[in-house]
């Protein structure tokens, strides 16, 4: 009863029109017949509804229709009180009358009428109010989220691509240890066939007497080969076309070169826009290009000189002093140990040792760079680098030695760098080196070896201070320090190096591109010196060895890797697999008409070692020197 | 550091070689010895004996550049020219003749003696300079005759 007086007149306007309407037409006595207030006061009643429709409405609420009257009454929340009819207690105002109550709608409470409201809306009203806000909210709210999902997904393709790459370069490293294995196991096969060999003869010399008996079978084997029509390839011969075909698998190296390129400009590390890619480039694809046509060509002439062209040959290059096919070690006789010469782990070190013992380095030697103005000093210090085996080229100032490191970035291993110079001094021939070169050692040779020079040096970007006059141990002891990958103990083979400097990630990768192309250059130095070496050995029996171990253990594994490289990098591997089918067989069919080819080619073992760098010195110009000493100048 | 060397120098000098020929307190026996271990062939000596005949062209040449650079009063060419040929000389061991050249270098740039002071009078270095030519002329007949004389010429 009192809950509206608190609310009391402040609210009059508050009131719908509806219920004030309503109350107002109760107030009029003349009414009272028709409609009138409940007693008690707390209800109304519609006594004549006909006469109420029909005059009152109309006063009132502007229309003539009861329905809606109460439909108006609904939704202010009137109840219709309702008669009970069952209990038979007649309604107070007789049958037809109409009792609507609220709680708020009383007589003489005009305040509470406030209290009256629309009942809440329909419930599709909030429904659309809410609509409005989201829009512009939630549009946001996905377009940010958009956003960051776009961001994530470009930074994890990112991130896949690396590790796609880092993916493949493995893979093709895997697949080049694979490949080694397998040359290893075709040197086993020809020492094998070898033996077989060997046994044969004894057993042809007891058969074929005519022959002159075993020794006759050794020393001269053409006799041999002229007469038994039948006898497969020589197993040298078997065994160099065997290796022979990892040739054509280097071809990945060149996309390992080129990805890891990629992968170096893609890092923009310092890279000098025209003549490290020119450089680096070139020859490599002067590799492969010689390596896709040499196994199928087959020319004994190219194998000479496996490298088609002359000038793709640099003799600072590591890759081609791998490619030269006589740079193997003195005892590099049989393929196995030239190849585990090349092999990096250290558990062959042992047979690697035997082969240099003068010198200090491993297989590839250190290029280095002399920069000396002085006629005296530079001839002297470059006799001396020689005499470490150094390969060795002078430039007599700063702006020589900037354009020599321009026009072949990774041609030097390390710059030994006067100071006082005309036309560049050595320090800012530095300060541009390092712009290509970023971390190549630049040792400075020089007199001026206060503590202030020395500090500038180093702040220029120098390595190390080779003092004036210069010794020959103070060289090799600035060689060693600077260059302990070179180091025959190394761990890594240097043929990573003319890269390493520029890149972390792909130098791992370089490790094997060298190692495989020095295996496969003694592979083809084995073809063409080795099998003739080896054709004493050529008998009937090595057919039997050769076929079932040298095609089965061919075949299987390389179909299986390409299939491996193949749902990768499809082209990685994709042009070797003609190479094993079709050349292979062939070796066998020129095996079986008497190698009529490799004989003319026979040379003693011994040839190889000494014998064979001489021989072709005319065909390697400016071609590192042979390890054995003697530097022509 | 000059001085440096020189004691490294000595001290090698000191071990002294017993294969070789006397060749004299000018020429450190060590250094030299260096060179003549490059030759392929002892009794020719080719390569030290082109090194050092070289070396006999190069060091005229230069002296005839520092008298010049003396008549024009050039301290700056004078201690580039006494750099260059120290670095030959003590590069073939010529201690002498090293250290009469690193003189001119540091007279050239207007220092003292031992390059640590300097010395802005150009006359007096220029002064410096013609003594110190006179005895590096004279060191250099010194070891040339010497030389010669092993080279057998």
């Amino acid at each position: 009863m009192d809950k509206g007086g608190d609310m009391g007149g402040s609210a009059a306007n508050n009131s719908s029109d509806f219920v004030r309407k309503l109350y107002k037409m109760l107030e009029d006595p003349s009414y009272e017949s028709i409609v009138r207030w409940g007693e008690g006061g707390e209800s109304f009643v519609v006594l004549e509804n006909e006469k109420f429709t029909k005059s009152i409405l109309p006063k009132h609420f502007k229309h003539s229709n009861f329905a809606s009257f109460v439909r108006q009454l609904n939704k202010y929340d009137f109840h219709k009180v309702r008669q009970n009819n069952e209990d038979n207690t007649p309604s107070p105002y007789g049958p037809n009358a109409w009792e609507f109550k609220h709680p708020e709608f009383k007589a003489n409470n005009k305040d509470s009428l406030d209290n009256i409201r629309r009942k809440a809306p329909a419930p599709r009203k909030p429904a659309q109010s809410m609509d409005d806000p989201y829009p512009a909210q939630q549009m946001d709210l996905v377009n940010s989220q958009l956003m960051a999902t776009q961001q994530q997904l470009q930074h994890l393709s990112e991130r896949y691509q690396d590790l796609a790459q880092g993916h493949v370069v493995l893979l093709q490293q895997v697949v080049q240890l694979q490949k080694f294995v397998k040359n290893h196991d075709g040197a086993m096969h020809r020492v094998m066939g070898f033996l077989h060999s060997i046994d044969a003869q004894r057993r042809n010399s007891r058969i074929g007497g005519p022959f002159g008996g075993a020794g006759m079978g050794n020393g001269d084997p053409m006799s041999n080969d002229g007469l038994i029509d039948d006898h497969p390839a020589s197993p040298l011969q078997q065994a160099s076309e065997l290796l022979d075909e990892f040739s054509a698998e280097n071809l990945p190296n060149k996309e390992l070169e080129q990805m890891t390129h990629e992968y170096h400009l893609r890092n923009d590390f310092s890279t000098p826009p025209n003549d490290q890619g020119g450089s680096s480039m070139a020859p490599h694809s002067d590799n492969s290009s010689t390596h896709i046509g040499y196994p199928v060509g087959n020319d004994l002439d190219n194998m000479v000189y496996p490298v088609g062209h002359t000038n793709g040959i640099d003799p600072i290059n590591s890759e081609h002093i791998h490619n030269i096919p006589y740079a193997l070690p003195t005892n590099g006789m049989l393929a196995g140990d030239s190849m585990t010469e090349m092999l990096p782990e250290g558990g062959l070190a042992s047979s690697r040792k035997k082969s240099t013992v003068e010198s200090v380095w491993g297989m590839t030697k250190p290029r280095i760079l002399l920069v000396e103005d002085d006629k005296v000093c530079a001839r002297i210090g470059s006799k001396f680098l020689q005499a470490f085996e150094c390969g060795v080229e002078t430039a007599r100032d700063g702006l020589e030695a900037v354009n020599k490191i321009n026009n072949g970035a990774n041609q030097f291993d390390l710059v030994f760098m006067d100071i006082i110079m005309p036309h560049l001094d050595g320090v800012s021939a530095t300060v541009c080196i390092r712009d290509i070169r970023p971390t190549i050692p630049i040792i400075a040779m020089t007199s001026n070896i206060r503590a202030d020079d020395i500090d500038m040096y180093f702040r220029y970007g120098m390595n190390d201070v080779l003092p004036k006059p210069f010794t020959k141990e103070g060289m090799l002891r600035a060689l060693e320090k600077h260059l302990p990958q070179f180091k025959k103990n190394a761990q890594f083979p240097p043929s990573s190096m003319p890269h390493a400097g520029g890149f972390v990630t792909p130098g791992p990768a370089h490790p094997p591109l060298g190692l495989n192309v020095g295996q496969l250059s003694a592979a083809q130095s084995l073809k063409e010196e080795a099998s003739p070496g080896k054709s004493p050995a050529t008998a009937t029996s090595w057919q039997s060895p050769n076929q079932l171990q040298g095609t089965s253990p061919i075949g299987a594994p390389s179909n299986y890797m390409q299939q491996q490289m193949g749902d990768n990098r499809p082209y990685t591997m994709t042009p070797t697999h003609p190479h094993p089918q079709s050349s292979f067989p062939a070796s066998q069919t020129q095996g079986s008409m008497g190698n009529p080819r490799t004989a003319p080619h026979r040379r003693v073992m011994s040839d190889m070692t000494g014998g064979a760098p001489e021989d072709h010195t005319e065909k390697r110009q400016r071609m590192y020197p042979p390890p054995q000493g003697a530097f022509p100048q | 550091m000059p001085d440096s060397t020189r004691r490294e120098a000595e001290d090698r000098s000191e071990e002294g070689s017993v294969s070789l020929p006397d060749l004299g307190d000018s020429i450190d026996a060590v250094t030299f010895e260096q060179i003549l271990e490059m030759d392929d062939d002892e009794d020719d000596r080719e390569f030290s004996r082109s090194i050092v005949f070289g070396f006999f062209e190069q060091a005229e040449q230069t002296f005839k550049k520092m008298d010049d650079a003396l008549k024009a009063g050039d301290l700056a060419e004078l201690s580039s020219l006494g750099h260059f040929l120290k670095g030959s000389s003590a590069t073939l061991g010529l201690t002498k003749v090293k250290d009469s050249c690193e003189k001119i270098q540091h007279y050239g740039q207007k220092k003292d003696e031992a390059g640590t002071a300097d010395e802005p009078d150009e006359k007096k270095c220029l002064e410096r300079i013609e003594e110190t030519l006179v005895a590096v002329k004279e060191e250099y007949a010194e070891v040339e005759k010497v030389l010669k004389k092993f080279y057998g010429s």
